[in-house]
């Protein structure tokens, strides 16, 4: 037996792409918007306009895969192209009336979903159809006249000059008009071709074509017979069938308005046998399954090495000049610039470029077919026997695993299955992205640690996202500051989508006001899903009661201040040498940290540093950007140790460059030893933290402020001295009398009487100075009784640089009623 | 974030002598172009696309007059209402103010009024207080008047210039007419990087205690 390798798979003749390249219309000098802001590069609106293109899955549509920029306003589009133009076919071989039929209807079927979409193909022609091996078509570069925004974002003109409808012409190319019967006229004028077998007018010049289209508005009898006709083709035309002639004649008609649209013709009953049952689909957070995908295709080509860039070169449809050939002749003093023009034959190239596979397909020629069947668990001896080795790529830093395109392979295959099994995989879900989230299909995984429910598209539908309100000026003034570096964000669309999103969650959210910030922390979820708004809104929603609960009130003081004080005694805990030094220079969080924790860093990193940060994120709580801030000032500590108030300040003004993979692993060491309590605060979320008379509550704000140590819970020190004693050390400080009669098992007495505060030496604590000072990174739980300070004993170990110092929340007599005791003796009470 | 970078540009050298340090807030309605004028004072930078402010953020820069340096610290403040609550621990015990509109929007002028209003009776009461009409480059939008800015800043004894941050016009100018009105005794006199600087900003200690001590 022979196990298949995954080659066959891969190799697929439909998956294949190629590119084409135009350049986007130039802005004039420099010109301001309304707004006083540049204006946005039209090849920038470009890509946003096109993004959506991504999502056009049809049988008979290529799929768009790419938009990329270049230089100069530059554009290339990628997207899947395989088989061959219909026009390589005509004259050289006949074509069956059966066949054209099927054509006709198969591209109907893909017009039909554009124009059900408000999109028009606008350069349908035998060019652009393309035959595959199987009989069947695919439409190609249907989206220019769509992403171009009606060709007015570039400047030539977006047509097919012989297909092109005669309303068209007449309209003026500039114009705004945009009809998508002008498709089905072109549909005509393909089928023609093929029907007769004939490219038509191939030897008039441009202008005759244009001539010729239009005086067909002066036929009076038949349009398609006058063609025949007028190529020496009138046998061929009565011998077709009058089903098919009439088909191509109603399609030529010259009113646009009694042509019929794409509905209509699909029903004409010559297309019988070629229909295909429509299968349902369901909304669900992934698509239909398919085992492979062209778009994972293209991003592992990507990782292997692809560069659409090179090819272009490499075929020279992309050439640099030496800079000086295009120096301006003359630039005016308000900054026009003349005699730059580019010559007009080179903004838009008609050449397709194939990309090479051949590398890839070595690259994976020894990957074994069951690969792509991760989920089978029971399995024969026999077929157990051929598995893959399972890749190994533990310990590698995230950043090589991300760019290893055989490590991804396998990643976006089994999480993409997991997927479709959500929400029943969600365990299965958490427990890889544990191990890492593959960036090809973090929007989708990311929703589903949000626990997205699979009606979200609806609920999205119906919130009311046009009204005006009293926030549109400080959103509208936000946007265009928010993460602008980014291609998608910055273009029109991405502002519109931004818009609606943030006006959605104002409208959903009436407890809650819009705080500045909001718009940083909703732009990873944007990015993530750029073509599913209400994903994008519908894990905002999410993201909020979980981490920034009511941090987005109208008076969201104390809740800030809270988290402000927690990220203080945090610090203090695990870093009292750094905590005391900025106490001493009064370098308070309120002064830096409120954008760090209002927008969990969304505001003060790149988006692809945020990107890793939240993929840690949200597999914890509430309280890991705590533990992400100190991770930060980690990182920072030696300038911090040795900085005054202004350069610390300073150093957050301008934060700089912080190595995020080392922010997350810190920050993820200290969110698992710290006990739960240290972090847990009055103003959780109680539905993520449920809490019993065992864990703390009620401390209030002034309380609080006045405690450097953290207090923990009884839980916690319970749970410490059952499962970890080795990990604690328990300090009681009542009086000895008090201790010698009842004490927790293995805790050692200092009692709070005995220790002079005057210097912060430690060895004023007297005999078990050495015990605390050798305890290394032990918890220090400080047990005291109302009788007891509890705030100047502890705050004095901090002083002394003790580490992970804390205060039992309720004191010795909580531990009383715990059972089974961890108490010496027992009391009647 | 990832665009903040390049080298410091000071406006002037620095020399021996006298050193007086300032604190100095800038107030406004937001997207007025307060931190591009930071910005483009402390670094001599401009960004399109300047991220908005969330809190507050800290810049120093030290300008140089006749003989003596005097360094500003300057707070720059988030400008959305909402965040108003935090301005005064910005402001209580700042030498200096700068308020900030936008000439091509009526209401950012209306809501810079009320900053010098709340500036008047919550601050300092030496306090220096400029207004700067921003985006003088957009003058062909312009919605208030320069006379109209002019005659409230004369009623209100404040400095007035419009500036912009785009071209820079105006941006050292105000800063240092406002070093020029700022009181340069021996009070003030004295070195800079003191650890105490910070302390004026905490919740405990109020303006006018501490208005003085800026330079030890
Ligand atoms: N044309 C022009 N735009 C400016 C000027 N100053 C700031 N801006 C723009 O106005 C917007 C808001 O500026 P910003 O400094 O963030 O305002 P802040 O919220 O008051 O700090 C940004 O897009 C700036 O690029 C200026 O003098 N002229
Ligand atoms: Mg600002």
């Amino acid at each position: 037996m022979t196990i298949e390798m995954t080659l066959p798979l891969l190799k697929d003749p439909q998956m294949q792409f190629g590119a084409i390249t135009f350049f986007a219309k130039q802005h004039q000098g420099d010109t301001c918007g309304s707004n006083g802001l540049p204006l946005t590069p039209n090849s920038i609106i470009i890509v946003g306009r096109a993004q959506i293109l991504k999502t056009i899955k049809n049988p008979y549509l290529c799929n768009y895969l790419d938009i990329i920029r270049g230089k100069h306003e530059r554009t290339i589009v990628v997207s899947q192209y395989c088989g061959t133009p219909l026009i390589n076919f005509i004259e050289k071989r006949p074509f069956s009336v059966d066949e054209i039929k099927r054509i006709a209807y198969q591209t109907l079927e893909g017009l039909k979903v554009l124009h059900q979409r408000k999109m028009i193909h606008r350069t349908l022609s035998n060019e652009n159809i393309l035959l595959q091996a199987n009989g069947d078509v695919k439409l190609f570069n249907y989206g220019l006249f769509h992403m171009s925004d009606m060709g007015s974002l570039v400047s030539f003109p977006v047509l097919q000059v012989l297909y092109t409808a005669p309303e068209v012409y007449l309209n003026g190319l500039s114009s705004s008009y945009s009809d998508p019967k002008m498709d089905i006229w072109s549909l005509g004028i393909c089928l023609a071709e093929l029907a007769l077998n004939k490219v038509l007018w191939s030897s008039l010049k441009l202008g005759q074509k244009i001539r010729k289209v239009t005086t067909l508005l002066q036929v009076d009898t038949s349009i398609f017979e006058k063609i025949a006709r007028e190529h020496n083709c009138y046998e061929q035309y009565l011998e077709l069938p009058e089903d098919l002639k009439d088909l191509i004649e109603e399609c030529l008609n010259i009113y646009p308005n009694k042509r019929p649209a794409c509905d209509k013709l699909i029903e004409n009953p010559c297309f019988a046998d070629f229909k295909v049952k429509p299968t349902k689909t369901i909304s669900k957070i992934c698509e239909p399954f398919q085992i492979f995908t062209i778009h994972e295709l293209y991003h592992l080509w990507q990782l292997a090495g692809g560069d659409v860039f090179q090819e272009l070169k490499k075929q020279g449809l992309i050439r640099s000049s030496p800079p000086v050939l295009s120096v301006p002749s003359l630039v005016l003093i308000e900054g026009t610039i003349l005699g730059q023009e580019r010559n007009p034959s080179t903004l838009y190239d008609p050449r397709i470029v194939q990309m090479p596979l051949d590398s890839l397909y070595q690259r994976f020629a020894h990957i074994p077919f069951p690969v792509f069947y991760p989920l089978i668990h029971c399995k024969s001896e026999i077929i157990a026997k051929f598995d893959p080795p399972p890749y190994d790529a533990t310990g590698l830093p995230l950043i090589i695993k991300e760019r290893d395109p055989e490590y991804q392979l396998h990643r976006v295959i089994l999480l993409r299955r997991l997927l479709h099994g959500y929400p029943f995989t969600k365990d299965l879900i958490f427990e890889e992205a544990n191990k890492d989230i593959p960036p090809f299909l973090r929007g989708e995984i990311w929703a589903t640690l949000l626990n997205i429910k699979a009606n979200y598209d609806i609920e999205y539908l119906r919130i009311d996202k046009f009204t005006h309100t009293t926030t549109d000026r400080q959103i509208e003034v936000d946007i265009p500051r928010c993460h602008q570096y980014n291609e998608l964000l910055s273009s029109t669309e991405g502002h519109k989508k931004l818009k609606r999103i943030l006006k959605a969650w104002v409208c959903q959210n009436s407890h809650y006001v819009y705080w500045q910030g909001l718009d940083s922390l909703t732009a990873p979820f944007l990015f993530l899903n750029f073509n599913d708004e209400a994903k994008a809104f519908a894990c905002l929603s999410a993201f909020v009661p979980k981490f920034l609960h009511n941090f987005f009130l109208k008076d969201n003081s104390a809740v800030i201040e809270e988290y402000l004080c927690k990220f203080s005694q945090l610090i203090a805990f695990h870093d009292p040498h750094l905590a005391n030094h900025l106490y001493e220079i009064n370098f308070y969080p309120q002064l830096f940290a409120i954008p760090w924790f209002l927008t969990l860093f969304s505001h003060v990193f790149p988006l692809y540093k945020i990107l890793h940060l939240w993929d840690k994120l949200l597999l914890c709580d509430s309280s890991f950007p705590i533990h992400i801030g100190l991770s930060v000032l980690t990182q920072l500590r030696d300038r911090l140790l040795t900085s005054g108030f202004n350069e610390c300040i300073l150093l957050f003004s301008d934060l700089p460059e912080v190595d995020i993979e080392k922010c997350v692993m810190l920050s993820m060491a200290t969110f698992k030893i710290t006990p739960k309590s240290i972090t847990s605060r009055l103003h959780e979320n109680e539905m993520f933290h449920k809490k019993t008379e065992l864990d703390i509550t009620g401390i209030g704000l002034e309380e609080l402020k006045k405690e450097r140590c953290s207090r923990i819970s009884v839980n916690d020190v319970v749970r410490l001295v059952r499962s970890d004693f080795e990990g604690v050390v328990l300090v009681d400080i009542r009086n000895h009398t008090v201790f010698s009669r009842c004490s927790v098992v293995g805790s050692i007495n200092i009692p709070f009487s005995s220790v002079s505060f005057s210097e912060n030496v430690i060895e004023n604590v007297g005999a078990q100075a050495s015990t605390i000072k050798s305890k290394g990174d032990k918890v220090l739980v400080v047990i005291g009784d109302e009788e007891t300070d509890l705030e100047r004993f502890p705050e004095f170990l901090l002083q002394c640089n003790i580490s992970k110092v804390c205060v039992l929340h309720g004191g010795f007599n909580t531990l009383l009623p715990i059972t089974p005791t961890i108490l010496t003796s027992t009391i009647s009470i | 974030m990832a665009n903040r970078s390049g080298a410091a540009q000071r406006p002037n050298g620095q020399t021996q002598g006298k050193i007086c340090q300032f604190k100095l807030v800038l107030l406004g309605e937001s997207a007025v172009g307060k931190s591009s004028l930071v910005l483009r004072f402390v670094k001599g930078q401009f960004h399109e696309y300047q991220e908005s402010t969330i809190g507050a953020a800290f810049l120093t820069q030290t300008i140089c007059l006749d003989d003596t340096t005097v360094k500003f610290e300057i707070w720059d403040t988030a400008g959305q209402e909402r965040y108003h609550s935090l301005a005064p621990m910005y402001y209580r015990g700042a030498q200096a103010a700068i308020v900030v509109y936008d000439i091509t929007n009526q209401d950012t002028f209306g809501r810079a009024k009320t900053w010098v209003k709340e500036l008047q009776r919550q601050a300092s009461p030496n306090i220096v207080i400029a207004l700067a009409g921003n985006k003088q480059d957009l003058a062909n939008k312009r919605m208030v008047e320069y006379e109209e800015a002019q005659t409230y800043a004369d009623e209100n004894g404040l400095l007035f210039m419009e500036t912009s941050a785009k071209t820079a016009m105006n941006v050292n100018d105000i800063f240092l007419a406002i070093a020029k009105k700022l009181p340069k005794n021996e009070q003030n006199a004295g070195q800079t990087g003191n650890n105490a600087q910070g302390r004026r900003l905490t919740e405990g200690d109020t303006g006018p205690k501490t208005a003085g001590n800026c330079c030890k």
